[in-house]
């Protein structure tokens, strides 16, 4: 199985490789708006970001849009989606919505960039912690053939620079989504428009944090051994050194 | 959610070492070696990670270390989601917010844009509804307890 070495030198919750082997074979296979190839390739080039010399340049610079050049690229994505990718790794607080429109003029649409955006919040949250635990990270998943479903929900303006599924516009498809909950943060519902984007963050929130339904109970620590104070003294650290406003 | 989840626990906390790491005591057990480990997890010095995870496994033990990487690995991958797409804060949450907004300068990050200004008479509701925050929680968390007891 995948995900074996990760239990040197400190063995790991046995939940972890699981639901991170999930996530592999999910990126793995074809998704709404690019093949499997195109989402491996994706993975590739947010691992391959944080080494990107024009990232450094755009990251010291004071408006990261007044640097030009090219990224070191390890993959035959389009260069508009190699551009989403090593923003979205390495700079993500100075995106901005014009910079997003730009990127569907330049023919990368929404549905790819969501999915772009699902498949690199999850490769960023595994290799993290394999980096935070000093273990190598574990190599990318082989590519499964086949053609992207171009499936689209009913996805609605919600406020967000893309659209979004509410709860109550959830049809059959993804009735699974947010759990049976009528009111979820916006944060869950930013990927609905690919909802595996959304079933891959639910997955790994369960085990690297807690389940969506319990977050807003602040006595639930998800039977961790650190409390839900210092899991939030790390999420509030990590939130405003990533100057999140969220 | 510290604020809350402390003052469950019957202790206060100083939010500043949020936003002004461990310069700042929070309250919070074994604040130093947590927000340390965080703080090199964010980096590329493998040694300084391999010296904060040290320290967070000598002082709370293996699985606290498994645990603290996963939250900020979790919430590495959240800042993303949420700046990525540029969504807004909830309204509730900006509202009752407001208060902790303004203490900790974080109107002043740029991805606050994404969020509409909130009007004025919301804005002082926010300031009336957020000293009674925890006890609001305190019932949620009650209600979540003794539904799970009759389940």
């Amino acid at each position: 199985m995948a995900f074996s070495s990760i239990n040197d030198p400190i063995v790991v919750r046995e939940d972890i490789p699981q639901a991170f082997d999930e996530i592999w074979q999910i990126i793995a296979k074809p998704g709404n708006w690019w093949r499997g190839a195109d989402r491996v390739a994706i993975a590739a080039e947010c691992r391959n970001a944080r080494s990107c010399t024009l990232c450094e340049r755009r990251k010291d610079a004071l408006s990261p849009y007044s640097v030009k050049g090219d990224h070191h690229s390890v993959s035959n994505l389009p260069g508009v989606a190699v551009d989403a990718v090593h923003r979205i790794t390495t700079d993500v607080s100075r995106l901005t919505k014009s910079w997003l429109e730009e990127c569907e003029e330049a023919g990368l649409s929404d549905g790819q960039y969501v999915e772009l955006l699902g498949i690199v919040v999850a490769v960023i949250s595994i290799d993290g912690f394999y980096r935070a635990m000093g273990v190598p990270l574990e190599p990318l998943p082989e590519a499964i053939e086949g053609e992207p479903s171009s499936y689209r929900p009913d996805a609605k303006d919600h406020g967000a620079w893309v659209a979004t599924v509410s709860p109550a516009d959830l049809s059959e498809h993804e009735a699974d989504l947010y759990g049976g909950l009528t009111q979820v943060g916006n944060v869950i519902t930013a990927m609905s428009l690919v909802p595996d984007s959304v079933r891959m963050l639910k997955r790994l929130s369960q085990v690297q944090y807690l389940e969506i339904q319990d977050v807003p109970n602040p006595a639930c620590n998800g039977g961790r051994v650190i409390s839900r104070r210092q899991m939030e003294l790390l999420a509030g650290r990590v939130s405003s050194l990533s100057e999140c406003f969220y | 959610m510290l604020r809350v989840s402390s003052e469950l626990e019957g202790e206060k906390v100083n939010l500043r070492a949020v936003t002004d790491g461990s310069e700042v005591q929070s309250g919070v057990p074994f604040q130093d070696e947590l927000i340390r480990f965080a703080e090199a997890a964010l980096g590329d010095d493998e040694a300084e990670i391999t010296e904060a995870r040290h320290q967070v496994r000598d002082k709370l033990g293996d699985q606290a270390v498994v645990d603290a990487a996963s939250v900020i690995a979790n919430f590495q991958r959240m800042v993303r989601i949420a700046d990525g797409a540029g969504i807004p804060l909830d309204t509730p949450m900006a509202v009752v917010t407001v208060p902790i907004r303004s203490e900790l300068g974080l109107d002043s990050y740029g991805t606050s844009g994404n969020t509409p200004a909130l009007s004025m008479p919301l804005k002082i509701l926010g300031r009336i509804i957020s000293p009674f925050l925890p006890a609001l929680f305190k019932q949620i968390a009650k209600r979540v307890s003794s539904t799970e007891k009759t389940a």
